[in-house]
């Protein structure tokens, strides 16, 4: 007998090893999966600059990862573990004194360094540091081809070290105080990772301001051509593998009970379930962005995104035909979204990143209430509502908005935000690099197309623009003197 | 065979050594302070590097007596600050 429960202890022991080794397994191929992510935003960003901006373009991309990694290590995963229940957790009466969860988050503690006898705490953080990221470089569409490489660190710094992770602690954890409270549900962060980032960036883009020669005098909108449309899809398209591995890392294994997978949450559901709803959701949005946009192959591209982020939030209770109906609507929604905020709020969103993630990150939660109401979510199984969900979108809109327009605002007041219109106008390249990246190719004149749809040589309009745009920088430095 | 190393004495000794010393140790609190250190300084670096260059450039094309032609001017003729080190990404230098 003694014999058979040492043997059953050690079978057990075992299992609890292998599970514990397949989950860091897991997560860490999730992570090497969404570096495709980021191999696709440089590559869809650089694609949609022009020729002048590309090497710009693409630095921000790179060092994302350089700013967004420390300072998460350092901050970023102690506010997703510590401020849980909205502000900081009770019980820190020294460093070493830290409660629960939050104790293994703080830079310094055994969670986070070597340890033999943790496989998950390094490999869960870096899914979560991944999804930061994401979140930051979300907004680096947007900002292109004006913004200074600093003032984006500083930017993205914030929102994928501060912002983002703080959402992601009140709606996005089991112990969120959304979650517990109002049962809010957003499984694939629709609102947590992406509302957020397009609402950010909608702060900063309104400090911000156009390119230079992105609107004529009456206000309308010319388009810009970026130097490699078929780049920018194969970025796309890059981005879409990722979230493969994006939607992966949102779940947590528990592989010794069953179903063996659980959401966010901890309400269980299953890697299938949400595998269907992704690709349904790529379908969808597809289709719904190549009808509203009359087959633009980058609204089309795009709008294969916003389905899929439309339909992420219910990923794990949505049935394939109610997320592809969801997913076309997300997509229509991106396309007449995107083009309003260009023509009537004018705002310049070079890549269309407010509309695509922001709008549709709100949407997609709002979806959830609507369609998915009643779902008992997290560990106290509290019903979601849309009244839940809307308490979600009205926490979230001001935690992301405000920072991203505040922190932008103080640093234009600096000069730091934007580079000087000279330099705009030339090519950020130029003065970053001191170098043109297609050295071998010959230069042709670069274009635009002015509202009429008529597209012609972009050089007079755009030395018009800066005339426009240097006689008011004239006369506001005569009045300040 | 490698059934018989003993994984139990190793996986102590290695426990118990952590550069700096293990997790909530005096070590671990200064690694973190130099760290957060750094990261601000590289921040303040990103921004005053940058400064230096975008004024630079633009006081090069004041300087030249106009405002470059927007997408029209090859990169060698224009006016252009020292280029940076490491193999020239200028054709023929």
């Amino acid at each position: 007998m003694a014999s058979l429960l040492a043997q059953a202890t050690q079978i057990e022991d075992q299992l609890g090893l292998d599970s514990a080794i397949l989950a860091e397994q897991f997560y860490f191929y999730t992570v090497v999966v969404m570096w495709l992510i980021h191999i696709g935003f440089m590559a869809y960003e650089g694609g949609a600059s022009r020729r002048k901006n590309v090497m710009s373009t693409a630095m921000k991309n790179i060092l994302t990862i350089a700013v967004v990694t420390p300072s998460f290590y350092y901050f970023g995963w102690y506010i997703y573990g510590c401020f849980q229940h909205g502000g900081p957790a009770e019980g820190h009466a020294g460093p070493a004194e830290f409660p629960g969860f939050c104790g293994a988050t703080a830079p310094w503690s055994d969670a986070m360094g070597p340890n033999l006898q943790d496989h998950i705490s390094a490999v869960f953080f870096l899914a979560f540091l991944l999804f930061s990221w994401t979140t930051g470089s979300i907004m680096s569409g947007a900002v292109i081809e004006r913004i200074r490489l600093s003032a984006y660190l500083i930017l993205t710094m914030l929102l994928g070290s501060a912002v983002w992770i703080m959402d992601a602690a009140w709606g996005w954890s089991s112990g969120g105080w959304l979650v517990t409270r109002f049962g809010f549900h957003d499984s694939i962060a629709s609102l947590v990772v992406h509302g957020v980032a397009g609402a950010f960036a909608l702060g900063v883009l309104l400090n911000l301001g156009p390119r230079i020669g992105k609107y004529d005098r009456a206000g309308l909108a010319r388009t810009f051509r970026g130097h490699n449309t078929h780049l920018t899809l194969m970025g796309l398209m890059l981005i879409f593998t990722g979230f493969y591995g994006f939607y992966a890392a949102c779940l947590v294994i528990q592989s010794t009970i069953q179903p063996g997978w659980l959401n966010i949450y901890l309400s269980p559901t299953t890697l299938g379930a949400i595998a269907f709803v992704i690709t349904v959701g790529f379908a969808g949005g597809f289709t719904g962005g190549w009808f509203a946009s009359k087959g633009d192959p980058f609204w089309t591209l795009s709008g294969g995104l916003a389905g899929v982020i439309s339909v992420s939030a219910g990923a794990d209770v949505y049935h394939p035909s109610l997320a592809y109906i969801l997913a076309i609507s997300g997509g229509m929604l991106a396309v007449w979204s995107g083009l309003w905020i260009e023509r009537k709020l004018r705002v310049d969103d070079a890549v269309g990143a407010v509309a695509v993630h922001g709008v549709c990150g709100f949407y997609g939660v709002l979806l959830v209430g609507i369609f998915a109401g009643g779902f008992p979510t997290g560990v106290n199984n509290v019903e979601t509502s849309l009244g839940g969900q809307v308490m979600g979108m009205l926490a979230f809109f001001p935690l992301a908005f405000l920072p991203g327009y505040i922190v932008s605002w103080v640093l234009k007041y600096f000069n730091l935000l934007r580079v000087p219109p000279e330099v705009e106008l030339e090519g950020l390249d130029m003065a970053e690099f001191q170098a043109d990246f297609f050295p071998e190719f010959e230069r042709v004149p670069e274009t635009i197309v002015l509202p009429s749809g008529e597209e012609v040589e972009s050089a007079p309009v755009l030395l018009e623009a800066f005339a426009d745009v240097n006689g008011r920088s004239a006369s506001a430095e005569r009045r300040m003197s | 065979m490698i059934d018989s190393f003993p994984f139990d004495e190793w996986s102590e000794d290695i426990a118990a050594f952590w550069t700096f010393g293990p997790g909530n140790s005096t070590g671990t609190y200064v690694l973190t302070v130099l760290g957060i250190l750094v990261m601000v300084a590289a921040f303040v670096g990103f921004v005053w590097l940058e400064n230096r260059k975008l004024q630079a450039q633009a006081e090069l094309l004041r300087a030249a007596g106009g405002i470059p032609a927007p997408g029209g001017v090859p990169p060698g003729p224009g006016p252009s600050q020292p280029p940076l080190a490491g193999p020239s990404t200028h054709p023929g230098e």
